[in-house]
């Protein structure tokens, strides 16, 4: 019989500290850019410095014969074409870093330069460069959904007795994990490969460096004991990575190659900006009838920049137009719910302009709008009451630009999400009991930040009668059986229905080994506060019962098994600032988080996971912003000054609210990393509009953009 | 970052001996802006002069701040804050802690410009093929004032502001070892050409202390920026006025963040003259301060600000704080 969740649980739904949150905070913790074996070489990337250019000769002569000099590596053929500032020619590995980078500059390209686009604007310029051969603007098909009975759009619109229009911005922003992309890679003999990367996937890793050594993936192993941030962006070895195994092969050394920040802005990945030109369509009462989208964003040279238009809500008659737009800029990857952030924006401020327009309460016009039949609606007017009571909303909210004096104005928002966080059904776990009563779990799965480690020991103690300290959680490593690559909040509904399947088996497994040495049957023992009982009663201490099992360790392998984990959260967010309007400068003063997931394995990490998507979120709505120059084509702020993330005293009061009710306890664990960064940055948006009585269309809530806005209305004698 | 050599003299007199000696010398204090641009590969010396163990020029005695003390030392002084409230004020907003505790008084004053242009290696002017690369790019935090030249970075330095305002003096050692004393202003011309630099202080140099007037009147500085945290103000004003009878009879009123060389307007101060120090008069004065700003293409926002910062700074002076809640 399939194992359940336990009814009671002691420790699962409580706060537990992460297994290695000592070893990270004291700064003991190795991350694979800590990695140097004996001999290290450090690889050191040359990447374009021109936005659009042909290569029409690299000459390394002279890099090969620099001091410490190891190892050289030509990626690119002459004649090849450069799409972005940032894309890959050569790689160096040399003795120190230094050397390492001097032997990059030494390496001799000559470019002839070719017009370029870096801006949607450029690219949509009627005399645009080709930045693509197909254009540069992809543009798709309409998808247009009528009720019955209505023939056309403008037929719907005309239902409407209240109508907006407004176009809403988001530029495109980059990940900035802290941890840089790379790997340090090690041949051991001429067919076999250890790689520590910093990866949201080591099989996938794994698998790459294979195909590319044309060598069995067996003999590579690729170890992810802890790492610095991927959101999204780095689930492969990269160029980056296959060069630095290659290299290593050519010196005969290990070769570590970690991006530069300034690379790591311009080819580690982005996620697409978003454009909406929305008209969006009401009855009095605030009902929606009908939305019309024209939107287009940019993914870089050749990715998409697609996001969920409607959003959340039901609206009976729709049509939408999108176009991606291709710019000589690095390519977007996927980045903390992809998509989400931005469909989340232009859905709610347009929701927002309407229900100021009408006069009615946005909250009560976002209830008045949830599909009636999906399951989400009952958990959003939960979250939504609750989240409402917490900030105070009906007693401190005011309509637009009526609260406060002075120069500081006071602003409440609130944006809904959604998102899936289901599980992977093919991962598994083992779990291993030994006779000295140590406990080890294996997967190749690997923990990104989210606790992952911790989670699986907790499911393990929970199980067994001990406490998550006695488990050896051993992850992060691709050569044991298949984990879940971190993406989509699916690591721990893939991972730890297998994991409680192999901790129960495995206690089956040796229960009915010990049960005879022990007095009893196997269904009379159980476990409890690290001691087994028989038939109820306390008859010997864990490490003595393992004892039993003589000679041999107990290993069992878990699979998944349906009614662990589900799919599918809500999720609502408030936020409150203030605004001073003679400097546009933004204060956040309160975010309220509610969220659901499921059944949650440790309250501590959620919390954490929340905490962090808020802060993720306020970045977008607040500070960040790629600038790129259209005279020259580079990214302007590819460094973490110009390009601007909050610090501790940008921070406001965060509550985060689980809504962890029994029903949602019984749906099973669901993934909680992205949707908590979805209404951020919306929410912000829209408290910034409430407090200065002005919608301003263009993200981030900076002085520019909000002074902007001001003084646009102002000349429109709007404001 | 390129090889270069390093010295770390105990003396003023070895840090000129070793200035001298090498090929493309310069001078470090805290370095907090130097290694980023050697970094960045901005700024490539032959050799590096750290001048942060020289122990005569660190420390604060009476009006005199020597130009190695660090920021942190500064804000930490209680005379500061009491008697030069602007240059307090100034100071403690620069950076972050961790970036006050290393970057120095002479540095803040002589650390070259965070124009994204000049940082990314087009050069300070940032001109390409005879046309200005700011004019036509994004210039949101790029001058608005003496916008007709070539040269469109901001002076970065808040306590140039100040200390301008306060009507401070700085000394410099020169080669020959002869000191000359100069006023803050003087340490800033406007480049005309590529090559130039903005700061007057020769190669082979060293700032060695600044000099605050014995006597103030009421002063404060306000500062507009992004982030709380770590950030550069986007206008940052220092105002300095002396009341005699409840009017103004000197006014000092300097801008930061919004012309090549920090910018005294004489415009706002004569304005004030005579009158007291009220939100309507700040108010005044304010408008005048930047009747004569030209905005680029994108940074029209900062002419708003660089007027608040001006109308906050002079209020605060006298204690009119309104915008605080």
């Amino acid at each position: 019989m399939a194992a359940s969740w336990p009814e009671n649980p002691r420790l699962i739904t409580t706060r537990i500290t992460r297994l290695d949150g000592m070893a990270k905070a004291s700064g003991k913790a190795k991350y694979p850019s800590d990695m140097r074996p004996e001999g290290t070489l450090f690889g050191v990337m040359l990447y374009s410095s021109l936005p659009h250019a042909t290569v029409k000769s690299i000459d390394t002569s002279a890099a090969e014969k620099m001091p410490g000099v190891k190892a050289v590596v030509v990626i690119v053929k002459e004649g090849a074409t450069l799409r972005y500032q940032g894309d890959d020619i050569a790689a160096v590995a040399a003795e120190t870093e230094e050397q390492a980078r001097d032997a990059v500059r030494a390496i001799k390209i000559v470019y002839e330069a070719l017009p370029h686009a870096v801006t949607e604007a450029q690219a949509m310029a009627a005399d645009a460069p080709v930045v693509v051969k197909g254009g540069n603007v992809k543009k798709g098909r309409a998808s247009t959904t009528l009720e019955k009975g209505t023939e056309t759009i403008d037929a719907a619109f005309a239902k409407a007795e209240s109508v907006i229009e407004g176009t809403y911005s988001v530029p495109v922003i980059t990940h900035v994990c802290l941890e840089t992309h790379g790997l340090t890679a090690m041949w051991d003999g001429p067919d076999k490969i250890v790689a520590w990367a910093s990866t949201q996937a080591v099989q996938g890793t794994a698998n790459e460096l294979a195909g590319r050594f044309q060598i069995p993936v067996s003999n590579v192993t690729v170890l992810t004991d802890v790492m610095g941030g991927g959101f999204g962006s780095k689930f492969g070895a990269d160029i980056w990575g296959l060069t630095a195994a290659e290299l290593s092969k050519k010196a005969g050394k290990p070769v570590k190659m970690f991006l530069d920040r300034i690379q790591e802005h311009l080819a580690g990945g982005n996620r697409p900006s978003a454009t909406g030109k929305i008209k969006l369509g009401a009855k009095k009462d605030g009902t929606l009838v009908a939305l019309a989208a024209e939107t287009f964003g940019t993914g870089g040279v050749s990715r998409g920049a697609q996001f969920p238009l409607p959003y959340v809500y039901s609206i009976p008659n729709t049509t939408r137009e999108h176009a991606d737009v291709f710019v000589n800029g690095g390519n977007a990857r996927a980045m903390r719910a992809p998509g989400h952030p931005e469909g989340c924006i232009i859905m709610e401020a347009a929701m927002d302009d309407l229900a100021d327009k009408l006069g009615v309460d946005p909250l009560e016009m976002r209830i008045k709008n949830l599909a009636p039949k999906d399951f989400r609606t009952e958990i959003y007017l939960e979250e939504i009451a609750i989240g409402a009571e917490l900030i105070g909303w009906k007693a401190k909210r005011k309509p637009r630009g009526k609260n406060g004096n002075g120069p500081i104005k006071t602003g409440y928002g609130m944006a809904l999400h959604q998102w899936g966080g289901a599980g992977a059904r093919d991962k598994q776990v083992t779990c291993t009991i030994n006779p000295d009563g140590s406990v080890e779990l294996r997967s190749a799965t690997q923990d990104i930040g989210t606790g992952a480690r911790t989670v699986l020991a907790i499911i393990a103690a929970e199980v067994l009668g001990l406490q998550p300290t006695d488990i050896t959680s051993n992850i992060g490593n691709s050569t044991f059986v298949p984990g879940q690559a971190s993406g989509g909040s699916t690591t721990t509904p893939s991972m730890a229905p297998p994991a409680l399947n192999a901790v129960t088996q495995a206690m089956e497994a040796m229960f009915a080994k010990i049960a005879p040495a022990v007095g009893g049957a196997a269904a009379d023992l159980s476990l409890k506060d690290g001691k087994l009982l028989v038939k109820g009663e306390a008859k010997m201490s864990w490490k003595d019962a393992c004892r039993k099992l003589g000679m041999t360790s107990i290993t069992e392998t878990g699979k998944f098994t349906d009614g662990l984990s589900a799919g599918g959260v809500a999720g609502v967010q408030f936020v409150e600032v203030t605004v001073d309007i003679e400097t546009g400068k933004v204060r956040l003063k309160k975010i309220v988080a509610v969220q659901d997931s499921g059944l949650i394995i440790n309250r501590m990490a959620w919390d954490s996971q929340v905490s962090g998507g808020v802060i993720g979120g306020l970045n977008y709505g607040l500070f960040e912003e790629r600038v790129m120059d259209p005279t020259t084509g580079q990214m302007l702020n590819a460094d973490m000054e110009l390009y601007k993330i909050a610090g501790a005293s940008d921070m406001p009061e965060i509550i985060v609210h689980a809504l962890d009710t029994p029903a949602m306890r019984a749906r099973g664990v669901i993934g909680i990393g992205e949707p908590p960064t979805i209404g951020t940055a919306a929410a912000i948006g829209n408290a910034v509009t409430n407090a200065i009585g002005v919608r301003v269309t263009q993200w981030p809530m900076s002085p520019k953009n909000v002074l902007d806005a001001l003084a646009s209305a102002s000349n429109q004698g709007k404001a | 970052m390129r090889a270069f050599d390093y010295a770390s003299p105990p003396t003023a007199d070895l840090a000129l001996k070793a200035l001298a000696g090498g090929t493309d010398t310069v001078v470090m204090a805290g370095g907090t802006d130097l290694m980023n641009r050697m970094k960045d590969d901005v700024t490539s010396p032959g050799r590096v002069v750290h001048i942060a163990g020289i122990k005569t020029l660190a420390g604060i005695d009476a009006e005199t701040i020597g130009a190695a003390t660090t920021l942190a030392t500064l804000v930490a002084s209680k005379v500061i804050k009491d008697k030069y409230p602007a240059l307090w004020q100034a100071a403690s907003e620069v950076g972050a802690v961790q970036l006050r505790n290393m970057a120095t008084v002479g540095g803040n004053l002589l650390q070259r410009p965070r124009c994204w242009y000049y940082r990314t290696g087009n050069g300070l002017l940032a001109m390409k093929d005879g046309k200005s690369l700011v004019r036509a790019g994004d210039n949101r935090y790029h001058s608005i004032f003496m916008t007709e030249g070539d040269a469109l970075f901001v002076a970065p330095s808040s306590l140039a502001v100040a200390l301008i305002a306060l009507g401070a003096k700085a000394t410099i050692l020169g080669a020959d070892g002869k000191e000359r004393t100069v006023a803050i202003e003087e340490l800033y011309s406007i480049p005309k050409a590529e090559g130039e630099s903005e700061l007057t202080v020769g190669k082979g140099e060293i700032l060695t202390k600044v000099i605050l007037p014995k006597t103030v009147g009421k002063s404060a500085s306000y500062e507009a920026r992004e982030k709380e945290s770590y950030d550069w103000p986007l206008a940052i004003a220092s105002a300095h006025v002396v009341l005699e009878g409840g009017k103004v009879k000197v006014a000092r009123i300097v801008l930061g963040s919004v012309a090549p060389i920090p910018f005294r307007s004489e415009a706002a101060e004569a304005s004030l003259i005579g009158k007291a120090l009220t939100p309507e008069t700040a108010t005044a004065a304010a408008a005048a301060a930047v009747k004569s700003a030209k905005p680029l293409s994108g940074n029209a926002y900062k002419v708003k600000l660089a007027e608040v910062a001006v109308k906050r700074a002079l209020l605060a002076a006298v204690g009119q704080i309104y915008w605080e809640v």
